[in-house]
């Protein structure tokens, strides 16, 4: 059961990864490679913050706000251009990604870094729980709940859902898409960050972080076809269970292959579906 | 394209190919060599990502499966170091077509995560196979190469390998132009201009990128026999994921599909590096200085070259000339 507990909190996080993928994803059909970066330079971020004095939940919050902005940004050398394929756009986030190498080590150094999250264990029904475990499950909920009526009630996330269904009829209609699509880079940015600053007290980050939580978190989001952000809450918890309990019961060692063999599992498994030739959109 | 204007460039390249080897000092020779390895790869992924329209964030698997092949075969079980390098590109490109079966039908995007996690996968498994592979600490005492008693060591070593890497290199690009020529290869741009189109037109798409996908990993498997001969000494640290990404930033400054393109490109982008990363470590240079510069100019490249040239640098100069090259926008 603690396994299990860990293994959810950390779910929940790469569930978020996910949701970011997804959400950019949807509306600009670009997969982002640098989704892993958004989590570590929120969790570096909020480390410095907490360092310089500033408050929990204030560092945290001005972390996440910082990786939805680098989110904007990346979008806008993404896709930014007219006429920037998707395969284009996806070298591109995956040179940014290189690029916020260079700018991570010359800021944070190249060792990993970590700070105290809340503090304190709960019992639930004879299960200790640490606090911070409650709190990111908590706030994954709350994340999803605020993306839904994000989506269903608000005009901006309308807009975003008629971009990700129709891009041609959502610009007759006067959407702009390019700037939706940006939107969803500072969305998925946001996710990306807010996953890194839950991700950091438990496990530390470095530099190259990057690439294991975009791969767990892009293993989540494929649970959904990289489209529904449901069933990537659900990938994520299931992958983050999978995990601690390789990592508690198994080796150690394994923890990392379990996401990619699940990856592949469910590429391939959802390759058996699909037939080849029906890929004039992908890239 | 005139025939006549085709014979200029290999020529320059053939004779570059005879004459540098010998006339390159050792320390640049060592260069040399790494360039027609990398071109090695790069011509494959090249091909790959222009006419099959998917990414591969792999090739440094392949590299390293190749690598392997040749140096626990000629050292475990006492195979001819030649028929170990032969050996090495055919185990390859047969594991990348099992891998390639699954993986390939899938989207741009999906064969570019899957290849990642197929290079993780195969680091993780050359780690914890410790008693076949060495595990982390590496594969030592890797046999010399040699034919019989005729044995490439001492002062000449460099040299031979200098012919080598080029000589095969060369082959690559010329097998390669005659493939972008042929029949598979009109089918194969056909291809990456509309998969659907080609289809209808009668060309077995799953097969030809499952083809050429096997094709690109036996050059990067040969090219990693090579290596493994070379420097004697290979560990999965040899084989690391910017090493497929670099691979990739390669492949794309020399324009995808574009065959001479390979060469230039890996010839570049390893010289720059190079370069920065002997400026990074001139006294009085942070200590973290050579990974900054290389990570950040291979940011550089990558954004500019999609945004600035997205067909490469070789065809644009091409275009320049008049001439026709056979890229195709990703």
């Amino acid at each position: 059961m603690q396994y299990a507990a860990s293994g959810v909190a950390t779910g929940c996080a790469f569930a978020l990864v996910a949701t970011g993928f997804v959400a950019i994803y949807r509306v600009t059909r670009v997969v982002n490679f640098a989704q892993g970066v958004f989590a570590v330079i929120a969790g570096m971020l909020a480390y410095t913050l907490l360092g310089q004095g500033v408050p929990h939940l204030l560092a945290e919050m001005l972390a996440v706000v910082a990786a939805g902005a680098v989110g904007v940004l990346i979008g806008l050398v993404a896709i930014g251009r007219r006429g920037t394929s998707p395969l284009a756009s996806l070298i591109i986030t995956l040179g940014l990604g290189i690029g916020s190498y260079a700018v991570l080590i010359l800021i944070w150094g190249d060792q990993p870094i970590s700070y105290d999250g809340f503090k304190g264990n709960l019992d639930v029904g004879g299960v200790t729980m640490q606090l911070q475990y409650v709190l990111v499950v908590l706030l994954t909920g709350l994340a999803f709940v605020a993306l839904g009526l994000f989506f269903d009630h608000t005009y901006l996330g309308r807009g975003l859902t008629a971009c990700s269904s129709n891009p041609r009829a959502a610009r007759l209609v006067g959407i702009d898409v390019t700037r939706m699509g940006l939107v969803a880079f500072g969305l998925g940015g946001g996710l990306g960050g807010l996953a890194g600053v839950l991700l950091t007290p438990m496990q530390p980050v470095s530099f190259n972080s990057d690439v294991a939580i975009a791969i767990s978190g892009f293993a989540a989001a494929i649970f959904g076809g990289l489209l529904r952000p449901g069933t990537a809450l659900i990938g994520g918890l299931v992958l983050g269970v999978a995990e601690a309990l390789v990592a508690g019961y198994g080796q150690a060692s394994l923890q990392s292959g379990v996401a990619l063999v699940i990856m592949l599992g469910i590429m391939i498994w959802q390759a058996g579906r699909r037939s080849i030739g029906t890929g004039e959109d992908t890239a | 394209m005139s025939h006549r204007r085709l014979v200029r460039p290999w020529s320059i390249a053939v004779a570059l190919t005879l004459v540098l080897p010998l006339v390159l000092p050792n320390a640049l020779l060592t260069i040399y060599i790494f360039i027609g390895l990398s071109t090695m790869v790069v011509s494959g992924l090249s091909l790959l990502m222009g006419f099959a329209g998917q990414v591969s964030l792999g090739q440094a698997a392949f590299y390293a499966i190749g690598a392997y092949t040749a140096g626990l075969l000629s050292r475990d079980l006492n195979v001819p170091p030649v028929l170990g390098l032969a050996i090495a590109p055919a185990t390859a490109a047969a594991i990348a077509y099992v891998v390639g079966l699954p993986l390939l039908r899938l989207r741009g995007h999906y064969l570019a995560f899957g290849t990642l996690a197929f290079q993780l996968i195969t680091l993780s498994a050359i780690g914890e196979a410790r008693d076949l592979t060495g595990g982390d600490t590496g594969l030592t005492a890797i046999p010399p190469l040699g034919i019989g008693p005729l044995i490439v060591e001492g002062p000449f070593k460099p040299i031979v390998f200098g012919y080598l890497a080029g000589g095969l290199a060369l082959l690559t690009l010329l097998f390669n132009q005659h493939l972008v020529r042929s029949r598979p290869g009109r089918a194969l741009r056909a291809l990456a201009t509309s998969e659907a189109g080609a289809l209808a037109a009668g060309v077995p798409v799953g097969r030809y990128k499952l083809q050429v996908f096997a094709l690109s990993a036996a050059y990067a498997g040969l090219a990693g026999g090579v290596y493994a001969f070379f420097v004697s000494y290979i560990a999965p640290g040899s084989f690391p994921l910017v090493r497929s990404i670099e691979f990739l930033i390669m492949a794309t400054v020399g324009g995808l599909g574009s065959v001479w393109g390979s060469a230039v490109g890996a010839t570049v982008v390893f010289l720059v590096v190079q370069v920065l990363q002997n400026l990074g470590t001139l006294p009085g240079m942070p200590l973290r200085a050579p990974a900054v510069f290389s990570y950040a100019v291979y940011a550089v490249i990558l954004i500019g070259i999609m945004l600035g040239l997205p067909g490469g640098v070789v065809p644009a100069i091409q275009a320049m000339w008049g001439r026709r090259g056979y890229h195709v926008r990703p």
